[in-house]
């Protein structure tokens, strides 16, 4: 039982720290289009320099799990 | 017709013999016309041609798009057109823009890309349900009107979007309603996870110092869930009780209140049951069924309330010297001349001083006919010139003018626009007072009993019986048919609807754009020498094809070209096709190239063209508004239901009568003004009749404000679009047929919700004056009901 007097004011700290994410998240407009995001990730293979990110990738023959994301533009 | 070719761009048909197209994703594909051709060759030039792979719906066609020439665009690089919608912030500017054109996700990104490939663009975002584009960039590189023109080159319009009031403060309020669920949420887990660990079910060894631990942690977290979360619950609960009025929000406030208020007492003295988790689970539960309902409603709204923009923004007008310059509409005065060309928008009441054109007044007035104007005739803000350039003499503008005056009507209709009881308020009325009796009599009858324990049972009683699930019944029931309408084409803006069509008895229509096409379609052909009537659509077609005259389309593309066309205003075309001179227009001027008299118009419906050549005239061409194919079912629908039906027209032809007939549309009235239409509308409700009303135009905009219920079409006017209860995006009938069968099941679903609601918290009340329920045993019922309740109402997402 005496965990419960470290671990409620962990709890608080924790909630209060969610709290403020949720309030950024929402006043820095992550809510405001629940639409595009699911969309946008689709295209994201078609970018240009992603595929020149795989076609380097290719020619130097790394593995593909160093092959790191082309840098969104 | 035979079976035609889609257009690859635009999906609409691609007239025999087109030469237009363009190599997409290495094949070469057919266009309809010169317009999709130039936007698909812009866009696979810039690389970006896997949009066409993407998208799930076709582009729009960019010929339908508003038409702005670039000195019009020019004009917003001027820095007072600017001020009021961009941001300056260092060397980059920032500015929201409202993108009309977008069909599918894949416009998003094909308008992100393209912006960002510019140069000096240095970012952009599209938001896909409001259309807002969010652009930054560096103005000394590139100016506004490039980035504007590169958007037109891709096929999409951008104007300048400034949020109105009532725009910014929904967003605000949205904000605030997705914090104050957040905060209810997240704190409510935590409450629970602590009072359920008082509770003898869970835990039996629990010391006396953690208990009130607890408890006091449970009191810390409950009170911003109280005072935040649910302040509007007790707002509205005060405003109600002032207005004498018991409504859900009056007995959800006083579970909260109770279930708190017991809370801390029993807190402080260390006795009795906490409830601090019920409150928790009410406000979350309350709170999540309204952010619904008023997502729902926002995306529509959001969709739909863009710019009313019924005048062009810019015109242009004649200087000392008798030079033409583009000015602002703001910066216009009276008695300036202005020049309107054929296809824009008046921006003033005026006179005509010069010019001979036709004004296509339809969205104002009704007539579905451009109306011939001349020197001397009036015209009116925000009416479309046809044909040919006029100059205008400007004699009132801004609130002076007529348009204006219509929207004063609009605003004292909508004042007097009578609001639908909701059937949950009057449920809840009446729920609401025999729990108040039943809860005093229990709590009297435990007082003779066991004083001890008559506020425990009293307390646990209400908190038992709040109407959780009694609100959660109407708006997971309406989110969930708002959502299913939305997918077939009918897009509720207000939240009545659903429940007030279940109340109509009324329908009035209106005809041009509603129960009509709203354009000119070529309706007949009728050969008068040896060509059949293909031969003679082909040879008109050839002509008109070189018109820019709104009229010109009805004939769509033509297989063959003609040569040395000549446009004679107000007259008709004159031009060669296969070595042929040929005329269409009007009689007497095709007749002129004869030499003979112009034969007389065999029919009076419509308008009619004569097509000729030396030898004499070839055949009658008729222009005629047609009925929509689905008016004679939702004509068909209203009857069933028994309600009586109205066509109400500004349009004073016989078309009116002719309409109705065809229709079976009981009483027909042509020739309305706004005033007109509203004066029957108030007949109608003092004889105690509940109306829906069907227009698109700016004269029904009035009737559309005051009715119990208004749709508009989705081709309507922006305004009238913003002033309806629901818009028919889809523009077809049929939406609004099946709306009514389910604003019939929506409210059967609602009726069982509010049933079982009631059942629920029937089964459990005698329990709970015996005093057998314990907090326990009160969250389990009400997660359980609430359950149900939503469950049943996710029956109306499916099938239709």
């Amino acid at each position: 039982m005496a965990a419960l007097y470290v671990m409620i004011p962990v709890a608080v700290i924790v909630i209060a720290l969610a709290i403020w994410l949720l309030f950024w998240a929402i006043d820095n407009g992550q809510y405001d289009d629940l639409d595009s995001p699911a969309h946008t990730i689709l295209f994201d293979d078609e970018d240009p320099s992603h595929k020149a990110g795989l076609a380097e990738a290719e020619r130097t023959d790394r593995s593909p799990r160093q092959d790191e994301d082309a840098p969104r533009v | 017709m035979a079976t035609l070719t889609p257009c690859y761009h635009c999906g609409l048909p691609v007239p025999a013999g087109s030469h237009f197209q363009a190599r997409v994703l290495d094949e070469s594909r057919a266009m309809c016309c010169p317009g999709c051709q130039a936007v698909a060759e812009a866009i696979v030039a810039s690389g970006l041609e896997s949009y066409y792979k993407h998208r799930s719906e076709n582009a729009a066609n960019p010929e339908a798009l508003p038409q702005a020439l670039g000195e019009e665009l020019a004009l917003y690089d001027r820095p007072d057109v600017q001020q009021p919608f961009v941001r300056h912030d260092g060397e980059l500017s920032t500015a929201c823009l409202l993108i009309e054109g977008v069909s599918c996700a894949a416009c998003g990104w094909l308008i992100e890309k393209h912006l960002r490939s510019l140069d000096g663009v240095a970012d952009a975002g599209l938001n896909l349900s409001n259309h807002r584009l969010h652009v930054q960039w560096d103005a000394r590189r590139l100016p506004l009107s490039r980035l504007l023109e590169a958007l037109r080159q891709i096929g999409y319009a951008a104007h300048p979007y400034q949020p109105d009031r009532a725009a910014e403060q929904l967003a605000r309020e949205n904000r605030r309603a997705l914090r104050q669920m957040g905060v209810a949420g997240l704190l409510w887990f935590q409450v629970m996870m602590a009072t359920m660990a008082t509770w003898p079910e869970f835990n039996l060894d629990l010391s006396a110092g953690m208990d009130k631990i607890l408890r006091w942690i449970s009191l810390i977290l409950t009170t911003p869930i109280v005072f935040y979360s649910s302040s509007d619950f007790f707002r509205g609960a005060w405003r109600d009780l002032r207005t004498r009025h018991l409504t859900m929000d009056v007995s959800v406030s006083l579970a909260i209140g109770g279930a708190y208020a017991a809370g801390i007492w029993s807190t402080l003295t260390g006795q009795g049951e906490l409830y601090f988790d019920a409150a928790g689970m009410f406000a979350l539960f309350l709170l999540a069924g309204r952010f619904l309902e008023r997502r729902a409603r926002e995306r529509t709204a959001a969709a739909t309330a863009q710019l009313v923009n019924l005048l062009p923004p810019s015109c242009l007008r004649f200087d000392d010297k008798g030079h033409s310059e583009r000015v602002l509409l703001r910066e216009l005065r009276q008695g300036d001349l202005v020049l309107v060309q054929p296809g824009s928008l008046l921006p003033a009441d005026g006179r005509v001083v010069a010019g001979q054109s036709s004004v296509d007044e339809s969205l104002l007035t009704g007539e579905y006919l451009p109306q011939p104007r001349a020197p001397g005739d009036a015209v009116t803000a925000g009416t479309l010139n046809v044909e040919s350039p006029l100059t205008v003499e400007v004699q009132a503008l801004g609130d002076d003018t007529r348009l204006s005056s219509i929207v004063r009507l609009l605003e004292r209709a909508q004042a007097d626009k009578p609001r639908l009881a909701e059937l949950a308020d009057r449920v809840a009325q009446w729920f609401l007072l025999a729990m108040l009796g039943l809860a005093m009599a229990v709590g009297l009858i435990w007082w003779q009993i066991d004083p001890e324990r008559a506020f425990w049972v009293v307390l646990a009683l209400l908190v038992a019986t709040c109407p959780c699930a009694l609100s959660l019944a109407t708006p997971t029931a309406l989110t969930a048919a708002t959502g299913a309408l939305h997918r077939q084409g009918l897009l509720l803006t207000r939240g009545h609807v659903l429940e007030g069509l279940n109340g109509i008895d009324t329908v009035i229509f209106d005809k041009t754009g509603t129960l009509t096409e709203g354009r000119l379609a070529l309706s007949a052909v009728h050969p008068l020498g040896e060509l059949d009537s293909d031969a003679c659509l082909a040879l008109a077609a050839a002509l008109e094809n070189r018109s820019e005259h709104p009229i010109a389309r009805a004939f769509g593309r033509a297989p063959q070209a003609a040569e040395r066309v000549d446009v004679i205003p107000g007259q008709g075309l004159e031009g060669v096709v296969q070595g042929r001179l040929l005329r269409i227009g009007q009689p007497a001027f095709v007749a002129a190239l004869q030499g003979q008299a112009a034969p007389p118009i065999p029919g009076e419906r419509g308008q009619w063209l004569l097509l000729g050549d030396r030898q004499g005239p070839l055949a009658w061409l008729v222009l005629d508004d047609r009925l929509r194919e689905d008016a004679a079912t939702l004509l068909d629908a209203c009857r069933a239901r028994g309600w009586r039906t109205l066509l109400l027209s500004g349009d004073s032809s016989p078309m009116v009568a002719e309409v109705a007939g065809q229709l079976g549309i009981e009483d027909a009235c042509g020739g309305l003004t706004p005033n007109d239409k509203l004066a029957v509308l108030r007949q109608l409700h003092a004889e105690g009749h509940r109306v829906l009303m069907l227009g698109d135009g700016v004269n029904d905009v009035p009737v559309l404000a005051g009715a119990d219920i208004s749709v508009a079409m989705g081709s309507a006017t922006d305004l009238a679009k913003t002033s309806a209860d629901a818009v028919l995006l889809s523009n077809r009938l049929e939406a609004l047929v099946r709306a009514f069968d389910l604003a019939h099941r929506t409210r059967r679903i609602i009726i069982e919700n509010l049933t079982w609601a009631g059942l629920y918290n029937g089964l459990i009340l005698p329990f709970a004056a015996l005093g057998w329920i314990t907090p326990l045993w009160a969250a389990i019922g009400m997660s359980l009901s609430s359950l149900l309740v939503v469950l049943n109402a996710l029956r109306l997402t499916r099938g239709s």
